[in-house]
């Protein structure tokens, strides 16, 4: 790149795939709306908190599911230490699902699709349904009497829904690839698309006061704002 | 260990039925949790940041 900033682009630059997806990267979500320091000030409240205690519970799922996959089956069910860490991944499992539910329930009931918001919403409740598929796979991935009647009771369900061909859930291999490799990639994926959709649109305003003025726009562009760290 | 000491878990899971409506009871616990999180979310003040100085 040459000196002096984007503007001093050499035509040479110009033609390169890099600099066209880094102007227009940085043209879609500069860094300070990426990484802001400022929220507006209707984010102080606990309902918006739920959807970071949903990015903070996958990141315990992750680490303490690549802990179990290092490991393997044995370990988780006949260690001490191994089923501490089981029950590590089931617990923030339940958490995830919690504040994920808890955060969606929030935003429908604020329509958190308002203002050109459509993305963010259809992407998260997206990562709800591939997060089923998750937890579900992992269920199969236990190695014990649990995930053999699940598979079982899973296979007759998928099979009546016309889908059972596509997907062996007594297979454990199958299940174990989709739970450890497949679906956390397309739900970190989602996640971080969701988020960035956040940075970009800014966090959904409630609804405005019943007033017989006219309702302002829901851009969070003109609304107050105080220091309030990222939360998306 | 501990929950199994305050609770005895050697049984299988209670079941709410309502006509065609069947829930265990950990679920119905847990559904009612979210509910209880959900308006103390929207009811309880958020802690003010101090300012500094």
């Amino acid at each position: 790149m040459s000196e002096g900033g984007p503007d001093s682009v050499s035509p040479e630059e110009r033609k390169m795939w890099t600099t066209w997806v880094r102007e227009r990267a940085v043209a879609t979500l500069p860094p300070e709306k990426l990484l802001p320091d400022r929220q507006p000030s209707y984010v102080s409240s606990w309902i918006y908190v739920f959807g970071v205690a949903t990015i903070a519970a996958l990141i315990v799922i992750i680490v303490s599911g690549m802990i179990l996959g290092l490991k393997g089956p044995e370990w988780w069910h006949v260690t001490g230490i191994g089923r501490f860490f089981n029950g590590i991944h089931l617990w923030s499992v339940e958490l995830f699902f919690f504040a994920m539910v808890v955060h969606l329930w929030g935003k429908f009931f604020m329509a958190a699709w308002r203002g050109g918001r459509g993305r963010t919403w259809v992407t998260g409740a997206v990562t709800f349904l591939v997060a089923i598929g998750a937890a579900f796979t992992g269920y199969l991935s236990q190695q014990n009497f649990d995930s053999q009647w699940i598979a079982s009771e899973g296979k007759d369900g998928l099979n009546s829904v016309g889908i059972g061909s596509f997907f062996n859930v007594v297979d454990f291999g199958q299940m174990y690839t989709f739970h450890v490799i497949l679906l956390p990639v397309v739900v970190v994926a989602l996640m971080v698309g969701h988020i960035l959709l956040v940075r970009r649109t800014g966090v959904v305003p409630p609804y405005p006061a019943r007033t017989s003025k006219p309702a302002p726009s829901p851009s969070p562009a003109a609304a107050p704002t105080q220091g309030q760290g990222g939360a998306p | 260990m501990v929950t199994a000491a305050l609770f005895d878990l050697s049984h299988p899971a209670h079941y709410l039925h309502w006509h065609f409506f069947q829930m265990s009871v950990a679920n119905v616990i847990v559904i009612l949790l979210m509910i209880a999180v959900f308006i103390l979310a929207i009811l309880l003040p958020f802690p003010k940041r101090r300012h500094e100085p």
